[in-house]
């Protein structure tokens, strides 16, 4: 199945997605689409003006241009995703979930789309990090059973 | 943009903190794979770039060294991208402290997959209007 995940970069998430053999719906996915397009090969742009355009998909006109910007990235992994896993609060060094706004904007659609989603928080300690383990892994597992 | 015929894909592999192998060493299980892979070592482990099949074989053939351990990402830009490469740029990579802080945890979730435990998910429910209007009348008292 394809999951969307959220922080999209997430290491951690991506990777538990992908021992259990589903494919991970990761941000680095479309950013490699765009660098390596030899139209904007040229540092150190990764996005082209037509981004904020196609934003206007998810957002409205009256949002910022980074808003649209980002989402015009994000959007197609959410339409995409069959199932979702959210951890919420991840320190700012998540680079491109440092816009609050897209954010709120990205699970908002996520949680609109009536897909199984899992929420979590990001965690801090040892303990928190293995029950978000097992919880990531049981709720897999589930989507497994349902699809047989 | 025109469509690839066999695009190519670069990957992250990243050694967990109790990784029985160094980084030298898992370069070297990588070079001896001898796939057509352009192969980079790095201080958390080692990027690889090649065709997409060809890179998946590696991950896979890789994390059977130490399954726990290892944690591979997906990465956007091609090893040594000026536009993200630290030699030609200076400072923090993008995407280096973010890596730091997943890095703090990797100790953990190596534990967790070495000892899975099947817990039960608590699903959330919608807060009802009667409840919002009691948390709001709360509010304004």
């Amino acid at each position: 199945m394809k999951i969307a995940i959220f922080p999209p970069n997430s290491l951690i998430l991506a990777d538990l997605v992908e021992r259990r053999g589903h494919e991970a719906l990761v941000l680095q996915k479309e950013i490699r689409k765009k660098v390596t397009d030899a139209e904007i090969d040229s540092p150190p742009l990764n996005i082209t003006e037509e981004e904020p355009i196609k934003g206007l998909k998810y957002a409205a006109i009256e949002v910022p241009s980074g808003v649209r910007g980002r989402m015009a990235i994000f959007g197609p992994l959410i339409e995409e995703a069959e199932a979702a896993i959210i951890m919420e609060d991840a320190p700012f060094g998540f680079g491109c979930i440092g816009c609050a706004r897209t954010n709120e904007l990205c699970m908002f659609n996520l949680r609109k789309r009536n897909i199984p989603v899992l929420e979590l928080t990001y965690p801090t300690t040892r303990e928190e990090t293995m029950d978000v383990v097992n919880k990531i892994n049981t709720f897999l597992d589930s989507l497994e059973d349902k699809n047989g | 943009m025109s469509p690839q015929k066999n695009p190519k894909t670069t990957r992250m592999i990243i050694l967990g903190p109790s990784a029985n192998i160094s980084q030298t060493e898992l370069v070297r299980k990588l070079h001896m794979m001898e796939l057509p892979l352009t192969i980079k070592s790095t201080c958390y482990g080692a990027v690889i770039h090649g065709e997409e099949e060809v890179v998946k074989q590696a991950i896979e053939h890789i994390r059977e060294v130490d399954p726990c351990n290892i944690f591979t990402k997906d990465r956007g830009f091609p090893p040594g991208d000026p536009r993200r490469c630290r030699a030609k740029r200076g400072g923090a990579r993008e995407g280096f402290h973010q890596l730091e802080k997943e890095f703090e945890l990797l100790d953990f979730v190596s534990k967790a997959l070495e000892n899975p435990q099947r817990v039960e998910i608590k699903k959330t429910k919608k807060v009802s209007p009667d409840l919002f209007k009691e948390i709001a009348q709360e509010c304004e008292k």
